[in-house]
């Protein structure tokens, strides 16, 4: 056996979310098995959702919880819970799938079109898939409360109204965030976007 | 009528409704449109729906984990009974039970059924917690006799219990408050034996997300003692489930009737 696996003793008290998260980006072993009890059916959810029961969707959800737990010093407590952060991680990975299948279906229709005419040019990108991992990592390098925000309006399907109740921040600070957050995004596209089609 | 600002024209993006004049201004402006269409692109990018929040959870099948723990090389792993039973099955049922629950055209059981609650062994420490800090306050001592008295109790609250997933289970449950001021849950419980395992009582929260177990009940009437201090308008729901003799105090996922106490 290569692995023994040590299930956490019955009975033992169990700590809160809050206690999760510290442990798991401190790189505890147990914190990132009871991540896994508690926030894999969520992550395997999405996968599903996006993919289907089925390996695409088990590669995602296991990519996720292995690059969370290298890619650990990267979530920060303080800056939101550890499950919307591995919603973020796991978006991430949903992404990379359509364009890893994206470059396969290019691959697959270059071959063919070899085979059958010498001169044809490239499949062309999906403009969409690879935009889509392009404005996923610019999310991430969005600070809060502006990230929080836009997640609000994205994923939550929420207004602006909503979200100012909800984060309690007034209502011209949400818009004037969500305003500039659209400017980057836009300004990220149409300058790495175009040359990432080119 | 001056042009749309920069924040209406960011809200329009993500489709939001804008006040009449901006609307009727950006409806002719084919500047304010331009603009509201380049800002929408990345909205379109991002905003779909396998990218959207979670919604239901699905249970990872249990091998999956074994690929984590080579990837990462950790030596711990999740109980694989919390895993399964933290996700409903494909096909949900309310998670308010308070009237029969016969969902319509489920063939079988899947492998993990409706009632599991997140994680059911935090929630049931939780519980603990939140036991102890309701003594003294649940709902018994000022109780109102709903049917009169029993030879050794009064019946403070009735439920019946109806079948689920057609399971030909069913039957009534009734907290009997003693003399003493301790309460019994009696439950009497019209069913064949179970092919495999036993038949557990449980009360749960009506949103399915806490559970007290009872014991083991057997087909005719069995009384469980209550918790004191167990808050009974919390715990409202009598389960019935049938638990595999795997020695996983979990619930199983398996309920074969429920019904609410009132």
């Amino acid at each position: 056996m290569d692995t023994v696996a040590e299930p956490a003793p019955y009975g033992a008290a169990e700590p809160d979310d809050d206690e999760v998260a510290r442990r798991f980006a401190a790189g505890d072993e147990q914190a990132l098995a009871w991540a896994y009890e508690r926030y894999a059916a969520r992550v395997h959810g999405m996968a599903v959702r996006a993919f289907g029961p089925g390996p695409d969707a088990e590669d995602v959800t296991q990519q996720v919880f292995v690059s969370a737990w290298t890619g650990r010093a990267g979530y920060r407590p303080e800056q939101g819970p550890l499950p919307a952060w591995l919603t973020g991680v796991c978006r991430h990975k949903i992404a990379d799938t359509w364009a890893r299948r994206d470059r396969q279906r290019r691959a697959a229709e270059a071959a063919l079109a070899e085979a059958q005419s010498p001169v044809a040019g490239p499949a062309p990108v999906d403009a969409t898939v690879a935009d889509r991992v392009l404005l996923l990592g610019e999310l991430d390098r969005l600070g809060q409360p502006q990230r929080g925000i836009i997640e609000l309006a994205f994923f939550a399907d929420l207004t602006h109204t909503q979200i100012a109740e909800r984060t309690g921040l007034p209502l011209g600070t949400v818009k004037s965030h969500i305003r500039r957050t659209l400017e980057r995004l836009r300004d990220r596209l149409e300058v790495d976007g175009a040359a990432l089609h080119a | 009528m001056p042009h749309c600002t920069p924040e209406e024209l960011a809200l329009a993006a993500l489709r939001e409704p804008l006040p009449d004049d901006a609307a009727a201004h950006l409806a002719g402006c084919a500047s304010c449109t331009g603009e509201v269409s380049r800002l929408r692109r990345a909205v379109d990018v991002l905003a779909v729906p396998e990218l959207a929040d979670p919604g239901p959870p699905v249970a990872p099948p249990p091998a999956l984990w074994a690929g984590i723990a080579a990837a990462t090389g950790v030596a711990t792993a999740p109980r694989p009974g919390v895993v399964a039973a933290s996700a409903p099955p494909a096909d949900p049922v309310p998670d308010v039970p308070p009237a029969p629950l016969v969902p319509a055209a489920r063939p079988e059981p899947g492998p993990v059924a409706p009632v599991v609650p997140l994680r059911p062994r935090r929630s049931r420490l939780l519980l603990a917690a939140a036991a102890a800090l309701v003594v003294g306050l649940g709902i018994g001592a000022g109780a109102v006799a709903l049917s009169g008295r029993d030879d050794d109790g009064v019946a403070v609250a009735e439920a019946v219990l109806d079948p689920l997933e057609d399971s030909g289970a069913s039957g009534s449950a009734a907290v009997v408050e003693r003399e003493d001021g301790t309460r019994v849950l009696r439950v009497e419980l019209a069913a064949d034996a179970p092919p495999e395992g036993y038949y557990e009582a449980w009360l749960l929260t009506e949103s399915v997300t806490g559970l007290v177990p009872l014991g083991v009940v057997r087909p005719g009437t069995e009384d469980f003692q209550l918790p004191a201090g167990l808050d009974l308008g919390e715990y409202p729901v009598v389960d019935v489930s049938v638990e595999p003799l795997d020695g996983d105090p979990a619930h199983s996922g398996l309920s074969v009737a429920r019904g609410q106490l009132s």
